[in-house]
């Protein structure tokens, strides 16, 4: 891919006092490299997102006996296999952006008898999705859905990885969730990003927040200084308490000392210019908010800020009242009454809400011959926390593979593996992002093995 | 969690016996109190922002913060054991960003803040300042060497501008860990040598504990005082400093949140209920009951100071119009925003916090009823049972059984004959049928489905006639005051009880008992109670997984 430059005249814009300012930067020269594009920014390297929605497809015979008595037509896997599939009912929506689909996948992860209820789909399924592992037995509390993780979700292990960034940005990840909805107020029901046990990354939930996060005005940078200064005494001021604590609080103290290192850091960075998209206001409709958020991240994508993000949909077991579909219950209530019609269109909004995401990469244009556009350097992967709801049945678990990963991805291939591995899925998106895995998966759901003839 | 793993490992060991044996383990024979490691409690939102308000005076930003969390109900528990992300850490700076540009902006609330208009870095006014404010912020006396830390801050951020410098030391003092968490460790106790591991709170962590469990704010001046004579070693003037504390109005709504958390009202905030089935509600209907359930509350604590028990079969209450008008009793003065003290008529289906639109709406779908979840809510929350969710891979389709129109208690009756459901359902339906006669948002009603509502039903081995009659038996069941004690002694010292804390337990029930179960009475015995004063040496804090 060719390196591209931006505008030489950029704005930041944002609102200070409430009042609509338009700051122009400092010449752009130190940012940008010897071939005119940024130190820091999109370049050869692809970049990866994390698509969640919850309570996985409408149930249908693949799923299991009892879901095949009663005789629900599967309207998710495509007929044929293979590249130009043609898309099933449910699958209509990603059309467009001529998505790669695997079905028949399940986690493969053992299922520890101690502490009971540890095969539950919203929180195994969750975590072998999400990790590749199963769920930490210690301080799993089923009756309290208390659970933590043994290691990072995918995408802290992809912006962790120092193979991938060979510069971090400013942000090595972003977090983003949609619906407020809440099966409980804490744990993985509010975040599905952990940077491992006990160490979540809540994601912003408005998109006005993630604006002002990614676009507002930086201060001027002698004061960007001295607060970076300030932040030497406060790491030293939490010095001498770590030998007080017991060895649970000292792991806390040090995640909070870890992540004020990182403030500082971003301090001391060069900030990037970009061209501002508008501050966008506060909407409770999901499309539209997706489309906001979505249009965000392209850009903050687009200039550098960074290349990793996770994005919930909705979150696991979500309780979110589809009322503008006419259902009347919560998902998660509707999917247990075993209303199947719902859930079925449920799903497909919530598969258009994730071809909205796609819709703002398609929009930016990459410089250059060829007319990409920036989902050709994406390497998207959407999944679920189960197969489906009604009985918690971790069979067929929905995978989505979206982006071309700047080459490395074939499109528009469906893969079909009956009780398959699901973390073959996570090795080949690794793999397309040029990460040196070789294997992934612990505790039974180990593979060497990537989706056949997804790899470019 | 991995810190929650070692506060819930002890008190996970009933849910083995799943529901067979709804009233828990056998406490063991003999008690004997033994203190539990400390935790690190991160100040909540509400406690960041009280804090803020008390040490600066006047308005300040209220900036995004970390949500907070509520595993195991309390919010105290979700700060002891959540690890602060990236985002909470960037927010607290951003909330130090706005409040000290608020104070510092304004000249006079400068000069206000730091009573003297300094020269330069060296003027011992900003020492003087620097020394004041982290004894507030930090919740003890600081050290020549805190304070020179913070000094040299100002130094080296003046660059010609001490106000400056000034404002970049305080930027930081509020984002110092030992601001935002309350390190609580304990010191050997000299008087007792018997138990070396068995420590006790020094009288400033006391200060904090005591001004946070009743006030949710970081401790007074008068406090602080107490604190730096050894006073709040002692359990009578521990006992004096909680009757001011309950005195003064910040109590109320710190007992307020207390009880919000306890019985869940915040959900009230934000209910669906599907119109066509429930024309009646609005959405300042679940506000509404939650107002309701606050003046209650408030009138026992506070107003009354009275038998909390009576709150499970009081007849008194307190209505809006809406209220009023769901429950069909007269309120004259009432308005849609002026709550009136009414009494539910002694022969009517109401009496009782369970009776209450707060409870039954709550706990219910919104296209039905459920009580299922109103009978969890009483055993979980009222009798501090545990109650294990589905086994996954059940049906829980209560639709699809063949038969005439019929009402969900009987097709709950049907479902609870499959084996895998009836081990649990045996248990939480039974008192959730006594609600029946309420539907979905607290309605009255006789009939479902133009059937007649059957709103009678036996709890081990007892017949209730409906929730009024389960409620009157609530208001002297014992365990209903001893499931109290222990929820306010999770939530007072931010982690669940262990075996070791059975002996206190023991020791505040009984006082509860013998004070008439009066609510404040109990946070008093509890601060003086050794379950809030000693804690075990932090190395026993347990493992640290690779």
């Amino acid at each position: 891919m060719k390196r591209f430059s931006m505008s030489r005249r950029s704005f930041v814009r944002g609102s200070i006092a409430g009042a609509l300012v338009s700051l122009a930067l400092p010449p752009l020269e130190a940012m940008l490299d010897s071939k005119g594009a940024y130190a820091d920014g999109m370049g050869e390297d692809p970049f990866f997102g994390l698509f969640f929605w919850a309570n996985g497809l409408p149930w249908h015979a693949k799923h299991g006996e009892e879901q095949r008595r009663a005789g629900y037509p599967d309207l998710w896997t495509p007929d044929a296999t293979g590249a130009g599939y043609t898309p099933s009912q449910l699958l209509q929506p990603l059309a467009r952006h001529k998505v790669t689909v695997a079905t028949g996948l399940e986690p493969k992860t053992e299922i520890p008898s101690d502490p009971p209820g540890q095969d539950d789909g919203h929180m195994r399924g969750f975590m072998v999705s999400m990790t590749g592992d199963r769920i930490r037995p210690q301080g799993f509390d089923q009756p309290a859905h208390q659970l933590t993780a043994l290691r990072p979700t995918l995408d802290q292990v992809v912006a962790r990885d120092p193979s991938f960034y060979k510069t971090p940005p400013r942000f090595r990840s972003l977090e983003v969730g949609v619906s407020p909805a809440r099966f409980h107020e804490y744990g993985h029901w509010n975040a599905i990003s952990y940077n491992g046990p006990d160490s979540l990354n809540p994601p912003i939930m408005s998109p006005g927040q993630l604006f002002d996060k990614l676009f507002a005005v930086p201060g001027e940078s002698a004061d960007q200084g001295r607060r970076a200064r300030v932040l030497d005494a406060v790491l030293d001021d939490a010095k001498g308490l770590r030998m007080s604590l017991g060895a649970n609080d000292r792991l806390r103290l040090d995640a909070h000392l870890d992540h004020l290192a990182e403030i500082q850091r971003r301090l001391r960075s060069t900030s990037l210019a970009c061209q501002v998209p508008n501050r966008p206001s506060e909407n409770a409709d999901l499309w539209k908010k997706t489309s906001d958020m979505a249009e965000l991240l392209a850009v903050a994508i687009n200039c550098g800020l960074t290349r990793v993000f996770s994005f919930m949909l909705t979150s696991p077991a979500t309780t979110h009242v589809f009322s503008n579909l006419g259902v009347a219950d919560d998902m998660h209530t509707t999917c247990h009454n075993g209303i199947w019609e719902k859930i079925r269109d449920v799903t497909k909004y919530q598969m258009g809400a994730f071809a909205l995401l796609l819709d703002a990469f398609a929009k930016i244009s990459l410089p250059g011959p060829g007319g990409r556009t920036l989902l050709d350097a994406a390497c998207i992967l959407g999944t679920s926390e189960y197969g489906e709801g009604w009985k918690h049945s971790d069979k067929e678990l929905p995978v989505i593979i979206a982006g071309g990963a700047n080459g490395r991805l074939n499109r528009n291939i469906h893969v079909r593996e009956q009780d398959g591995n699901l973390c073959k899925a996570q090795l080949t998106v690794l793999k397309a992002l040029g990460l040196p895995y070789t294997t992934f998966g612990w505790n039974g759901a180990e593979t060497s093995a990537t989706l056949a003839g997804v790899l470019a | 969690m991995r810190a929650l793993f070692s506060l819930i490992a002890a008190a996970s060991i009933p849910l083995a016996l799943g529901c067979s044996d709804p009233h828990g383990a056998a406490p063991p024979a003999e008690l004997t109190f033994a203190p539990s490691p400390p935790v690190m409690p991160r100040l909540t939102s509400l406690q960041y922002r009280n804090t803020l308000k008390d040490v600066f005076g006047g308005v300040l930003p209220s900036t995004a913060l970390e949500p907070d969390t509520n595993p195991y109900l309390f919010y105290s528990i979700g700060a002891a054991s959540t690890t602060l992300s990236e985002l909470g850490t960037q927010q607290y700076a951003d909330a130090a960003s706005a409040i000290t540009d608020a104070l510092f902006g304004d000249a006079g609330r400068r000069q206000a803040l730091l009573g003297c208009v300094p020269a330069g870095s060296e003027d011992p006014c900003v020492k003087e300042f620097l020394k004041r404010t982290g004894r507030r912020l930090f919740r003890r006396p600081q050290s020549d060497a805190d304070v020179e830390r913070w000094l040299n801050v100002v130094r080296s951020t003046a660059e010609g501008d001490v106000n400056r410098g000034i404002r970049m030391a305080l930027y930081g003092m509020l984002q110092a860990p030992r601001f935002l968490y309350r390190i609580e460790v304990g010191e050997p106790d000299p008087s007792d040598h018997s138990m070396p591991q068995r420590r006790r709170y020094d009288s400033f962590e006391m200060a904090e504990r005591l001004s946070f469990l009743l006030w949710n704010s970081t401790p007074d001046e008068e406090l602080l005082a107490a604190a730096e004579r050894g006073e709040l070693l002692d359990p009578d003037s521990l006992r004096t400093q909680a009757l001011r504390l309950l005195e003064a109005p910040q109590a109320r709504p710190t007992v307020q949140s207390f009880f919000d958390q306890y019985f869940n009202l915040s959900v009230l905030a934000r209910l669906d209920r599907d119109p066509a089935r429930y024309p009646a509600f609005s959405n300042t209907l679940g506000p509404a009951m939650r107002t309701e359930i606050q003046l209650l509350v408030d009138d026992f604590v506070f107003r009354r100071n009275s038998d909390i028990r009576e709150l499970f079969s009081t007849h008194r209450t307190f209505v809006n119009t809406e209220l009023a008008a769901l429950y069909q009793v007269p309120a004259p003065g009432a308005s849609e925003i002026a709550f009136v003290p009414v009494e539910l008529p002694p022969d009517g289906a109401r009496a009782g916090l369970l009776t209450l639109g707060a409870f039954l709406t709550m706990n219910a779908h919104p296209t039905q009823t459920s009580p299922t979840l109103r009978g969890k809510y009483i055993l979980e929350r009222v009798l501090c049972q545990l109650v294990p969710p589905p086994p996954g891979n059940v049906n829980l389709n209560l639709d699809d059984m063949s038969g005439n129109p019929r009402t969900l208690r009987e097709r709950l009756e049907e479902h609870r004959k499959n084996p895998a459901c009836y081990g649990c359902h045996s248990v939480m339906d039974p008192p959730g049928f006594l609600f029946e006669g309420f539907d979905s948002i607290g309605v009255h009603r006789t009939l479902e489905n133009n059937q007649p509502v059957n709103t009678s039903s036996d709890i081990d081995g007892k017949s209730y006639a409906d929730g009024r009659d389960l409620g009157a038996q609530l208001a002297t069941d014992p365990r209903v005051p001893s499931c109290m004690v222990k929820q306010v002694y999770r939530q007072a010292n931010g982690r669940l009880d262990q075996p070791g804390d059975e002996a206190a337990l023991d020791a505040l029930t009984r006082r509860f008992a013998q004070s008439g179960y009066r609510f404040r009475e109990l946070l008093v015995a509890l601060v003086q109670s050794e379950g809030f004063r000693t804690v075990a040496d932090s190395a026993e804090s347990g493992e640290v997984m690779p």
